[in-house]
């Protein structure tokens, strides 16, 4: 079993960046999906709220398998790598729009009205009033669905990523004794969401000292 | 490309084979996994801390895991110990064992919640045992959990995808079957996804319907 | 309370997602793959892209981190020989053919099986190997010793394959002496299956010879190949129906090793068994 360990820590390796990379980039485009349907653009905004609704009632198999044999018709080359990210990305981001929708929906009129009394002009509201206070109210929802993602990781062995739990069912198949690596990715795996969470409760203390001036 | 939806609605019989098998999967979670849940909700809100301690670290660790895993351990890891059941058996356990987790942890939640003034009133009019729980607490919980359940049903619904790596033939497997023998990989996929789409809305319209009557009982 | 009656925010819902689907489509449909020629490909600088399975022993598979078995080798003396970008990409059996078909690989070197279905879709290079379809059972299974005995008794086998397809050719054997095909269990590939006929969970296996000689010489003590299951099947590379530069591409390069001998040379090193008349086009029969 120690011999499998490289081969188990490489794909919790390419879970870790897949996951982070699909954070790093769902949670900002979730973002800017629920400022289009909060100022209610026209045309983008109803396209927005079907792909929204689309997308969270996908399962992620269903989702990686799509994107990684339809888009090609579209004419354009996709590594499995690229497809793996797109896929956390798509998903992460539908979650991460009505995670935020609901924080902008929440915020108090007070204040908006206020910094348009002041001649604050939108992108400085949104700067320095906004977006400090829907981060705040955001972050457990936010990092929840991180997790999520997380845990939705594994469906894209399907497209050809050796992520850590296909790294562990290999080691299985090969050996015949499935117990010890399905164990050691379920601990390292903890590890993983653990992380996530505790790097949580450090974001919530810098958000309260940092970016809330009250 | 129309050919190709031609040729997925040629077989629609493997897609509602499929949808049925989701479909049954997930209802039969949502059933079993909400009388556990509430059952180790109770456990969890155990005064004893010999109950509350184990139980509550099992939980947390289920939610933890990805379902994937857990139903790769109860395949493939339990007959190393002895235990093998036939892949719908280690499906169906997975997914009540996963969600029973998540739905402890939302009555949980929704329990302490309740509104204490209720209950109290209900008492001072002599409501007690299980007339007290049955007309008073879960009725309560009921409404009050209803969207965040709704949101777990879902869940359970795009878990049930999974189970196609253990070879259950649910709607992805069925999609991909499709694809695989024919080559349609977009309309195939396209299709499948619109099915899910389509029991969500299902399930969302049902919770809105849910809200609309705990409005009226607020009001009344 | 219908659980089926969609109320006014539904119905909106509704209205969005189709608006959305249609334009998917629209764009879809406008811009279908248009697989680019050879020629084109070299003449651009564009890399041409192979296809070939991660775990298909012994055709194609992962050792100690390095790809190995016949198709890999192969593609390393097509690869060193090219005058040209030649990339592979490993993937599982699931997405490999439907890549091909849409033009998102340029071909596959793969222990493909040439049937009816997929010549409608694909052009095949000449055969690299005859691959008739066999059962695999449990050693220690003494209830099974010859086709008849099959009957009602659960089959695995990948899903999507010819395997799967020609399991009618079974179904008449057993129904010459009276039996029946029992369940069908279909896996992603074929490793799990294995593993699942170790654990009793399904009672044969079908695969091809060369794939079933394979994993006997890895667990010699647990597994034992029974009789063919099927008529004559051919192994040979897909191509997109149509590319015939490709096509002739690489049936220029399989004759050049069939001429040379290194084809047979590669057949004994991996596969432990030669085919040393190969036709060169096949018309499937099943």
């Amino acid at each position: 079993m120690t011999s499998q360990l490289p081969v188990l820590l490489q794909g919790a390796l390419v879970t870790a960046w897949v996951s982070i990379t699909a954070i790093a980039l769902g949670v900002p485009l979730g973002l800017l999906l629920a400022v289009i349907r909060w100022q209610r653009v026209p045309v983008l905004s109803p396209l927005v709220a079907g792909y929204v609704s689309l997308i969270r009632a996908t399962p992620a198999i269903t989702l990686a398998l799509l994107i990684f044999f339809a888009i090609p018709s579209l004419g354009l080359v996709l590594s499995a790598a690229t497809a793996a990210v797109l896929t956390l990305t798509l998903n992460t981001s539908a979650f991460n729009c009505e995670i935020w929708r609901a924080a902008l929906i929440d915020f108090s009129r007070d204040q908006l009205e206020a910094a348009r009394a002041y001649g604050m002009r939108p992108w400085l509201t949104f700067r320095r009033i906004i977006f400090p206070q829907i981060v705040k109210t955001s972050l457990p929802a936010l990092v929840n669905e991180m997790t999520l993602l997380i845990k939705a990781s594994p469906a894209l062995a399907v497209i050809g990523i050796v992520d850590l739990t296909r790294a562990a069912s290999r080691i299985g198949a090969a050996t015949y004794e499935p117990l010890p690596p399905f164990i050691a990715a379920t601990i390292l795996y903890m590890l993983l969401v653990l992380t996530f969470v505790g790097a949580q409760r450090l974001a919530e203390r810098y958000v309260r000292k940092k970016l809330i001036v009250a | 490309m129309s050919r190709d939806f031609l040729v997925v609605l040629e077989h629609y019989d493997q897609f509602l084979a499929g949808l049925w098998n989701t479909l049954w999967l997930a209802g039969t979670t949502l059933v079993l996994a909400s009388i556990a849940g509430c059952v180790v909700a109770a456990l969890m809100l155990s005064p004893q801390k010999l109950i509350r301690s184990p139980v509550s670290l099992l939980v947390d660790g289920m939610r933890c895991v990805p379902f994937l895993l857990l139903a790769y351990l109860v395949y493939y890891g339990l007959p190393g110990l002895g235990l093998q059941f036939d892949s719908w058996t280690c499906g169906i356990s997975a997914l009540i064992i996963y969600h029973t987790a998540y739905i402890a942890e939302i009555v949980r939640g929704a329990w302490t919640n309740l509104s204490r003034d209720q209950i109290e009133a209900g008492k001072a009019f002599g409501f007690a045992g299980f007339l007290l729980f049955w007309r008073l607490i879960l009725p309560q919980l009921f409404f009050a959990s209803a969207p965040v359940i709704g949101n777990q049903t879902v869940q359970i619904l795009k878990d049930t995808a999974f189970l196609m790596i253990i070879t259950v033939p649910e709607l992805t497997f069925a999609a991909t079957s499709v694809q695989a023998t024919y080559f349609v990989p977009f309309a195939s996929f396209i299709a499948a996804m619109g099915l899910y789409w389509l029991v969500t809305l299902a399930i969302e319209a049902t919770v809105n319907r849910i809200e609309a009557a705990a409005e009226i009982r607020r009001a009344a | 309370m219908s659980l089926f009656a969609f109320n006014a925010q539904g119905l909106v819902k509704s209205w969005r997602l189709i608006v959305t689907l249609l334009v998917t489509l629209g764009v879809a449909s406008i811009s279908s793959a248009q697989a680019q020629s050879l020629q084109e490909k070299i003449k651009n600088g564009q890399p041409v892209v192979i296809a070939t399975e991660d775990d298909y022993r012994p055709f194609e598979f992962i050792q100690d981190g390095k790809p190995a078995g016949l198709d890999n080798e192969l593609f390393q003396i097509m690869k060193s020989e090219a005058k040209f970008d030649l990339r592979q990409e490993i993937l599982p059996w699931t997405g490999l053919l439907a890549g091909v078909s849409t033009g998102k690989y340029d071909a596959a070197v793969t222990g493909a099986l040439i049937n009816k279905e997929r010549v409608k879709v694909f052009d095949f290079a000449m055969p690299i190997a005859e691959n008739t379809h066999y059962y695999l059972k449990r050693k220690n299974d003494n209830s099974i010793k010859e086709i008849k005995d099959l009957s009602g008794k659960t089959v695995g086998v990948q899903s999507g394959s010819v395997l799967f397809a020609r399991l009618p050719e079974l179904e008449a054997m057993l129904a010459k002496t009276g039996g029946k095909l029992g369940k069908v269990v279909q896996y992603t590939s074929y490793p799990e299956a294995y593993q699942d006929l170790a654990a009793g969970r399904v009672d044969y296996v079908v695969n091809g010879q060369i794939n079933l000689l394979a994993i006997t010489a890895e667990k010699p003590g647990i597994f034992e190949i029974g009789q063919a299951v099927s008529g004559p099947s051919y192994v040979a590379w897909p191509v997109k129906k149509g590319n015939k530069e490709m096509l002739d591409y690489l049936n220029a390069f399989l004759k050049k090793m069939r001429d040379s001998g290194k084809l047979v040379e590669l057949q004994q090193k991996w596969l432990k068994v030669t085919f040393k008349d190969l036709p060169e086009h096949v018309e499937p029969s099943f």
